[in-house]
């Protein structure tokens, strides 16, 4: 199923307004099922797997429609020519982000499941948060003059479903999952201290992770 | 090298700092009564009536450096209201010190030309402004004066910490002023730089061309022009130096300004025209009381010139962090 943007974001606006109204109506309405937990999202890229062979690139360009040669993903070659290995580059969804914080329009704002969205209604293009992103992780859609960035495929994955990104790696090296639940197989990696976030001096707090050994 | 921001932010940086600057140079002449020395004093004059201008034309540049918010311009509204953001700041500073700075410039127009003060008077359809008249001229023109020094202060420090603010995104532009003190250069730099582009307009540039030689009205002038290049000297010099000791992007962009891609920039169009010829000039002109037009003029035009290749020069050396 594929949900139009401005749809989803109408979505997103009427979800507020849920959130806004709901204390209202509880007074209201009996008190049934308990609370649902709170979902809170990882992605985990294993540099150890990746090939850098940049299917995810391509995923995630033709699953947001994106034109040629611009993606949410990016590729950062590293080691050396003999033994290289690579860094995929995307919006690293921060628990702190400077793009939110620096954004004039409020455009840029951290859901509670800790996903980054930008609203593209209120972007006026100034490009500040493409400046304080120390991952340079946003791209600028010149047909509509707004920032831009991977969004972790919020429809699909309220959906039950998963990031194009993470479809689409061939050698499997990207493990997507919720950290609120113990027993996931990414709050294990979390847990066992092997998954780490790119430059925790940023501040950032990051909600992708990469299994890195080199370096 | 980051590409987000080219000329567009890098003139209106540059105007916004020489419009505070030439307005901070213009109520220092009133407060310490310089403006009143002469019948007219140009200084005051251009000082107090270009800011304006020149801050309303780095906005336009800045709206049409806008993606979404130049199509949709209802969009600039949203930009008023992000505290966090320190845009936001700059808008609400550009807000309040576009008419005031309009007021001060009007003020200091009619008070310098009675002339155009009793034409307006005389005009029938300005009647209703009748009671704006019996306001004491000059006591309204310093509170506005007054208010534009604080409002100018916050615009040109304003457009060093919209840079110092990406931090570590852009190491360069979050220099520290000393490795161990953790203050930003941008702001600090900005601000001087500020101060010395509207000394370079006001005074080097207009003074010479309307009334020849300043130094003999204000005979610091020299000692403070070279005051100011050694401060702006020592604070390039401290911005370079600590960005090569921290390494990393930072020190990349320093070797870039100092002797790669942008040294050309930084050496022909930043150091000669707007560091050391003006030092020159006014070195002579302070030993030797001799000054002529073409050095005044040509110092004046160094000056601005190098400011704007200064905001331009920062912007371009800014190189993200490598990850």
């Amino acid at each position: 199923m594929e949900i139009p943007r401005r749809r989803f974001l109408g979505l997103v606006a009427a979800g507020a307004a849920a959130v806004v109204g709901a204390p209202l109506l509880k007074g209201v309405l009996p008190a049934t099922a308990g609370e649902r937990p709170k979902a809170r999202y990882a992605l985990i890229i294993d540099t150890t797997k990746c090939t850098g062979c940049g299917a995810c690139i391509e995923a995630c360009r033709l699953r947001n429609h994106l034109p040629e040669g611009v993606s949410y993903i990016r590729r950062i070659v590293k080691g050396n020519d003999r033994k290289p290995w690579f860094l995929m580059i995307q919006c690293q969804h921060c628990a702190n982000p400077p793009c939110a914080t620096v954004c004039p329009t409020n455009a840029t704002y951290r859901r509670e499941d800790g996903v980054v969205l930008i609203d593209e209604r209120l972007c006026v293009g100034c490009k500040y948060c493409m400046q304080a992103c120390p991952y340079q992780a946003r791209v600028y859609d010149e047909e509509r003059g707004v920032a831009d960035k991977c969004w972790l495929c919020l429809p699909w994955v309220l959906g039950g479903g998963l990031p194009a990104c993470v479809e689409a790696c061939i050698p499997g090296a990207r493990l997507f999952g919720r950290t609120d639940d113990p027993e996931s197989e990414v709050a294990q990696l979390i847990a066992s201290g092997r998954a780490k976030p790119l430059h925790p001096e940023f501040g950032t707090e990051p909600s992708i992770l990469y299994y890195i050994i080199e370096e | 090298m980051q590409t987000a921001w080219g000329w567009l932010p890098a003139i209106y940086l540059f105007l916004g700092g020489m419009g505070a600057g030439a307005l901070i140079i213009a109520a220092t002449f009133e407060f310490y009564g310089k403006r009143y020395q002469y019948d007219f004093c140009p200084t005051t004059l251009v000082g107090a009536t270009v800011p304006g201008p020149l801050v309303i034309l780095g906005t336009i540049l800045l709206i049409f450096d806008l993606g979404a918010g130049l199509r949709e311009p209802w969009r600039i509204l949203y930009m008023f209201t992000h505290f966090s953001s320190v845009m936001t700041w700059g808008v609400w500073l550009l807000t309040f010190f576009i008419p005031v700075s309009l007021i001060y410039g009007f003020l200091e127009s009619v008070d310098t030309f009675p002339a155009a003060r009793e034409w307006l008077k005389a005009r029938r359809w300005l009647r209703w402004t009748r009671f704006l008249w019996n306001l004491p001229l000059r006591r309204t023109k310093r509170v506005f004066a007054g208010i534009g020094v604080v409002l100018a202060l916050g615009v040109a420090i304003y457009t060093g910490i919209l840079l110092s603010a990406v931090g570590p995104a852009i190491p360069f532009w979050s220099t520290r002023v000393l490795p161990f003190i953790p203050v930003p250069m941008m702001p600090l730099l900005f601000l001087v730089s500020a101060l010395s582009t509207g000394i370079g307009l006001t005074v080097d540039l207009v003074g010479t061309l309307t009334v020849g030689f300043m130094e003999h009205r204000v005979k610091s002038l020299p000692w403070i022009h070279m005051a100011f290049i050694g401060v702006e000297t020592l604070l390039v010099g401290l911005l370079l130096i600590t960005a090569l000791v921290d390494g990393g992007s930072a020190a990349q962009s320093a070797r870039e300004i100092v002797a790669g891609t942008h040294a050309v920039v930084f050496w022909v169009l930043i150091i000669i025209p707007g560091f050391v010829y003006p030092f020159v000039v006014h070195a002579y002109a302070a030993g030797l009381g001799r000054h002529s037009l073409a050095s005044g003029v040509g110092s004046g035009v160094g000056i601005v010139v190098a400011g704007l290749f200064l905001r331009y020069l920062i912007l371009v050396s800014g190189i993200p962090a490598a990850l």
